[in-house]
């Protein structure tokens, strides 16, 4: 799967968590999901389990410790795609 | 990781005799907040330490900044935890509450405490975790609050509970849940301290949480059934005080 499409994807995952919909509205590869999206960090593993169910992969609790930016968890969803 | 909490497990057993009265005392007449029924509480604790030796996780709902040194009076007498100090629960207070100066860095280093920095980098609050899963498997118990703070509506919300307490109990086996459920009879909303004079009620209920799902939905699952038997006792105390008026 291309990587503009799995970023698509995972913005579309995260945008009904998002409290700041400005920084959705320039999201990039940079942007932080907790600190620029303020998505809120209990929530997070709902996220992840919506990226699992979205790209049909297995996510493990330390594979979630790594992302921290919106570029973080497509890489993250690509190298599960492989 | 062994010697750290050793030498802190040490240092606050060697003054307990000093600290332990000085805190009750406080406690005592700062709030004048009593537990009902504390014999009840305290005999079921020293019954669910006794029947088992299988790690031990205390989880409670939040109300006010002192809940932890409440949880503690109602679960031993201090005497108790003199002549048993592992029964003392290590916590985790946040640390702009509790670690902002260094006498009160001083004091939570004694009372078996680990500092947490609520939204704080993952990396550090893995940190946390990590350590206290160590604690756990080492048989020593802890207290934790899986809302992740105090409860902002004043209730226990099923959905707003941090999925730490999920990775912990996934993580050390036969990890068994002590959850207690207290609240003073004054108490409506959270706030920073209960209000003096009042009653506390405490409830509790031991689980042994377990699912077969795997990564991320195991540790939602398990951090779910922590919250959601703090709710469902939330729901018989209001049950049970409203059957009183």
């Amino acid at each position: 799967m291309e990587q503009s499409a799995v970023m698509a994807g995972v913005v579309k995952i995260l945008t009904p968590w998002v409290k700041n919909e400005d920084a959705l509205g320039a999201v990039s590869m940079e942007t932080n999901i907790l600190d620029d999206l303020k998505v809120n960090s209990a929530r997070l593993v709902d996220v992840v389990i919506a990226f699992e169910d979205e790209f049909d992969i297995e996510i493990d609790d330390e594979d979630v410790d790594t992302v921290n930016t919106v570029g973080d968890a497509v890489q993250l969803i690509s190298s599960k795609l492989g | 990781m062994f010697t750290r909490h050793r030498r802190q497990r040490a240092v606050g057993w060697l003054l307990a005799p000093f600290w332990f009265p000085l805190a009750s005392l406080f406690l005592r007449f700062r709030f004048g907040v009593r537990v009902a029924d504390v014999a009840s509480s305290r005999r079921v604790y020293r019954k669910v330490r006794s029947s088992s030796d299988k790690p031990l996780l205390i989880c409670a709902n939040h109300l006010t900044l002192v809940d932890s040194f409440f949880i503690a009076q109602a679960l031993s007498p201090s005497w108790r935890f003199l002549t048993d100090f592992d029964s003392v629960p290590w916590n985790t207070p946040e640390e702009s509450n509790f670690a902002s100066t260094p006498l009160q860095r001083i004091l939570i280093y004694i009372a078996k405490c680990i500092p947490i920095r609520r939204g704080g980098q993952r990396e550090d609050i893995r940190e946390v975790l990590d350590r206290v899963v160590y604690l756990l498997s080492r048989r020593e118990v802890a207290v934790l609050f899986p809302e992740g703070g105090r409860s902002r509506t004043g209730r226990v919300d099923p959905e707003g509970g941090a999925w730490g307490i999920g990775r912990i109990v996934a993580a050390v086996e036969g990890c068994r849940v002590l959850c207690v459920y207290m609240r003073g009879d004054a108490q409506t909303t959270w706030s920073a301290y209960p209000a003096r004079g009042d009653l506390l009620r405490v409830s509790l209920a031991l689980i042994e949480p377990k699912s077969d799902a795997r990564g991320v939905r195991r540790t939602r699952d398990l951090s779910q059934q922590v919250i959601g038997q703090l709710a469902q006792m939330e729901a018989e105390y209001f049950c049970a005080r409203k059957g009183e008026r």
